[in-house]
């Protein structure tokens, strides 16, 4: 969700970019590379001859570099930016002889939080469906009260709840990942 | 850490797409037209030209580079705080949220007659837990040391996380 994995993979290498300026150049600064280059131009280097000989089919390729970089960046900023992990409506597996089946992942989710906040402890209940609409993932995140029985709860949630959503969504393998978290609060029922 | 991340994604993007359309049409503009276009970098050509590579600004500027460098790939390495415990279960990939943690041994620690309050720090391995007490007789910290680390233990338990943090508790008097 949100690239996250590529933001600190690019931020890394960011880091290391820097690393490498500055550390080549403080080491050219305090003399490092030996008395020849200590009291040189900053251009008066092999890259910086090299540019100078080279420049009229360097610069040109440079541009090309910098247009495939600069889309490179654009997409992951699109990315950034827009993409999500929520996953639209789910198309059920099973005999497709009579036609294709589709679940509304609203309704869904709907159906499991309602179920779960008719469990006594539970404070609220939140779900979405992540993934692919073919190869969808379930998230549950539910807060309990911390005056209930956490462990049964959680083996309710699990052993009702998800169970009847694999049973529903006809995958029994269906990955559920479930969240809990603890409140002082007490959920307000009706009676 | 994951927003600053994306904040920081977003403002390297953005420079680097800045960086790539710039370089594009000053490329384009000093073989077409001879000169620059958007950013005068004849001066800042001249500067470099000049400029010796044992000057002040330039060691300044390079330490300044690689420290912040090494200050953002340290940032992005450090594991932080886990946001989720997991839990030992084969139905599902459950975990109980840090923030869940520490409310429920806060909770049962302070449940404990004579603690006033609690703190509860949790890592990937370890709870640590910081109980303050009036002092007044019977409950002084030592005498609630047992009792409050009971307390922590049994509700740490009860979570069934896998792997189960360390659980270490201190208990102090509260200072008048």
């Amino acid at each position: 969700m949100h690239a996250d994995r590529t933001n600190r993979t690019m931020l890394i290498l960011f880091a290391l970019f820097l690393i490498t300026v500055g550390v080549i150049g403080a080491l050219t600064g305090f003399g490092a590379f030996g008395a020849a280059t200590e009291h040189n131009r900053l251009f008066a280097n092999p890259i910086g001859r090299y540019f100078g000989a080279q420049g009229a089919w360097l610069w040109p390729v440079i541009a090309a570099a910098a247009i495939l970089m600069a889309l490179l960046a654009l997409r992951w900023l699109t990315v950034l930016l827009f993409s999500t992990d929520r996953a639209g409506d789910i198309i059920l597996t099973g005999d497709r002889s009579a036609g294709r089946t589709t679940l509304i992942a609203g309704a869904l989710t709907q159906a499991v939080c309602e179920e779960i906040e008719t469990y006594p402890g539970v404070h609220s209940a939140r779900a979405r469906i992540i993934g692919d609409a073919t190869i969808p993932g379930l998230v549950i995140e539910t807060t309990l009260e911390q005056t209930a029985d956490l462990a049964a709860l959680r083996r309710r949630i699990e052993t009702n709840a998800v169970a009847h959503t694999r049973q529903a969504l006809n995958n029994p393998n269906l990955p559920v990942t479930v969240d809990l978290t603890v409140t002082d609060r007490r959920a307000r029922r009706a009676s | 850490m994951r927003l600053i991340n994306r904040l920081l994604a977003a403002l390297l993007s953005v420079a680097l797409i800045a960086a790539g359309v710039l370089v594009v049409i000053e490329v384009i503009a000093d073989r077409v037209f001879h000169t620059s276009a958007l950013i005068h970098w004849h001066p800042v050509y001249n500067w470099a030209d000049r400029t010796s590579s044992m000057q002040g600004s330039v060691r300044v500027g390079s330490i300044v580079i690689a420290a912040l460098g090494v200050f953002l790939l340290l940032a992005e390495l450090r594991r932080g705080k886990p946001k989720r415990l997991p839990i030992a279960s084969d139905l599902t990939d459950a975990a109980y949220t840090r923030r869940g943690v520490a409310a429920t041994i806060r909770s049962a620690v302070n449940d404990v007659d004579g603690i006033n309050h609690t703190d509860v720090i949790v890592t990937r391995r370890k709870v640590k837990v910081a109980a303050t007490t009036a002092g007044r007789q019977p409950y002084t910290a030592q005498s609630l040391r047992e009792p409050a680390t009971s307390a922590a233990q049994r509700r740490l338990d009860t979570l069934e996380l896998s792997p189960t943090p360390r659980l270490s508790v201190r208990v102090t008097t509260r200072s008048r």
